[in-house]
């Protein structure tokens, strides 16, 4: 298990910035997701720990020790991408067997390593099998089986489950995560979906313009996020006017408490815009002292959870999450108050 | 409809030729009653059994695969380094490999011919002379099926992969990146020997028995075996092509020619 470091790393592509300034620090054990937006710098900064790119500025340090120069074959990190890449040619056993291979272990070695991770990631069927064969999640099974048979210092992983259908993706994400626990290789994902990340990860860094926005666990991430772009990349957010009224904040006509400076002083500004998650605001069909009346506009039923589109007169569409019973008495048309729900958590100011 | 009209296109001269070939009754006594008879491959063995046929051949088959060689060992690496360390020189090489068409073979010749008499003329005399015209004209071909082969087959995440597990380049180019592109290989050198084995500008003007020439020749004396050759060398090369694309694809490896 390996801690890693990475400070003050800049790459530049021609005259695009792909990494501005990034700091990023991945504890022994652990496994960080880079989350963000196409273009954000997520998988530069994979290529630059993997050592396929070179840093323009900043240092890459590995259990202290610096990487930044040190070509990727000498590096000992295993890589998992997108497109799988497996070697066509060879068959299952053979692409797990590769890196054991090229180090020189010995038959029995490579054998005994080969056959418990076929094992482990359920390829005993399919190891006499040529990728050409496999389906897309077995494909992956493979890679990642390929990618910690030479026990790396660091697991990376390319968008890994991006290539594959929903349910195949949901399987291999736990398949993934119980791997990473029982190996306890210390691992770096990159992906664009949030729920994968909030779902599969310790840690979550969200990144934009080649910059990091926040690191933190997936919890802390959704309900205290650090800036307006964390919060709307972060789950589904509606956009509500904020105003001061006593010395505190006020949505909906709802005292709330804030996240991010508090522009309350006397020089702040007396309104704001702010990101209130749809399980925030509250829906009642009986009059709320202070509350603002909308219509209900639509209904979608998501599961446990019904979300409710609201018109309201001056904020315009809002959407809440709400539980089977409270939305079971509303209907489309209906009048109702719509506030934000105490105790439901912060809300980010813009 | 489109479809049948080029296969009629393509396949109707292939079919007269067959016929003026293989069977003996003139044209002019051509009708439903003559069609089925007459039929012989007599000429064929005619064809076969003249010695200078074998000659030319093997001069042919020791020019194509003189050819191939030279092709691959330039443009093989120049097409991996293009897809894996260098995509600027991809737009480079595709120019450059196009430029021996620019140039009309007489003039590549005449210009060839007029620098190496006076300073190599052995050079010249000798038939391998043409492997190097050869390997030019056929650079567009070679080069655009290493190139879409290597593309098809994700070359370079195939080498970060291996790189990343600790194999050194030539482990990987052994090991991962030959074996991955043999298809496409195996495309160039197809698309290189076919031109090989039916160029003629080249050898004609600089005098060289090659099976193209020799075709030329045996027809004007031989026309019925000379077409009846004409058809075979063209059926045998589309044959080997085909087994070889054939066992390539049961291993999972597809030919692409996309592109060229």
């Amino acid at each position: 298990m390996a801690s890693i470091e990475m400070s003050g790393v800049r790459k530049e592509f021609g005259a695009t910035v792909a990494l501005a300034d990034l700091h990023l620090t991945v504890r022994a054990g652990e496994l960080v997701c880079l989350l963000g937006p196409s273009g954000c710098g997520k998988t530069t900064a994979l290529r630059l720990l993997a050592g396929f790119e070179r840093p323009d500025a900043g240092r890459i340090l590995v259990d202290g020790g610096d990487v930044t120069a040190v070509p990727p074959r000498r590096r000992g990190f295993g890589m998992v991408f997108q497109e799988y890449s497996l070697f066509p040619t060879m068959t299952a056993r053979a692409n797990i067997e590769f890196g054991l291979r090229v180090r020189r272990a010995g038959a029995r070695e490579r054998a005994a390593t080969v056959d418990r991770l076929l094992e482990v990631t359920r390829l005993e069927p399919h190891a006499d099998k040529y990728p050409h064969q496999m389906s897309g999640g077995q494909k992956q099974r493979v890679a990642l089986a390929r990618a910690i048979a030479t026990q790396p210092r660091l697991l990376l992983l390319d968008e890994p489950l991006s290539a594959l259908d929903a349910q195949v993706r949901e399987h291999l994400r736990d398949e993934i995560r119980r791997l990473q626990q029982e190996v306890g290789v210390t691992t770096v994902l990159v992906t664009h979906d949030q729920h994968e990340a909030m779902a599969i990860a310790d840690r979550v860094a969200v990144l934009r313009d080649g910059v990091v926005e926040q690191v933190d666990a997936p919890r802390t991430l959704y309900a205290r996020p650090a800036t307006p772009f964390v919060a709307e990349f972060v789950g589904t957010t509606n956009r509500l006017p904020a105003r001061v009224d006593g010395g505190r904040w006020h949505v909906l006509g709802t005292p709330v408490e804030v996240v991010g400076p508090d522009p309350t002083g006397t020089d702040a500004p007396r309104t704001a815009v702010a990101v209130v998650r749809p399980e925030q605001v509250g829906v009642s069909r009986a009059v709320v002292a202070g509350a603002v009346g909308g219509t209900v506009v639509g209904m979608s039923f998501l599961g446990a959870l019904t979300r409710v589109t609201l018109e309201l007169p001056v904020e315009g569409r809002v959407v809440a999450d709400l539980l089977g019973e409270a939305a079971d008495a509303l209907a489309v048309g209906a009048a109702v108050s719509v506030s934000v729900r105490p105790g439901a958590g912060a809300v980010v100011l813009r | 409809m489109f479809l049948a009209a080029v296969g009629l296109f393509f396949a109707l001269p292939q079919l007269a030729m067959a016929r003026f070939a293989f069977q003996n009754v003139p044209v002019v006594h051509l009708d439903l009653s003559t069609l089925g008879t007459g039929w012989s491959v007599a000429r064929l063995g005619e064809a076969l059994a003249e010695p200078g046929l074998w000659e030319a051949a093997r001069t042919s088959a020791v020019l194509a695969t003189l050819a191939v060689l030279l092709n691959l060992v330039l443009l093989l690496p120049l097409a991996v380094l293009a897809e894996v360390r260098a995509p600027w020189l991809r737009p480079v090489l595709t120019g450059v490999t196009l430029l021996p068409w620019v140039v009309p073979p007489i003039a590549l010749v005449v210009g060839v011919a007029a620098t190496f008499r006076p300073l190599a003329p052995w050079f010249l005399s000798s038939p391998l002379s043409l492997v190097p015209f050869y390997a030019l004209w056929a650079m567009p071909f070679t080069y655009r099926a290493l190139d879409a082969g290597l593309r098809a087959v994700g070359a370079r995440t195939l080498v970060e992969a291996a790189r990343s597990l600790g194999a050194s380049w030539p482990t990987t180019f052994r090991r991962v990146v030959a074996p991955a592109t043999s298809a496409s290989v195996v495309a160039a050198c197809g698309l290189t020997a076919a031109l090989v084995l039916g160029e003629f500008a080249f050898a004609s003007l600089l005098l060289k028995d090659t099976l193209p020439t020799y075709l030329v020749v045996y027809q004007r004396s031989a026309p019925q075996a000379g077409m009846a050759l004409a058809l075979a060398v063209m059926v045998l090369t589309a044959l080997a092509l085909g087994g070889v694309v054939h066992l390539l694809r049961r291993r999972g490896l597809g030919v692409t020619t996309s592109g060229i």
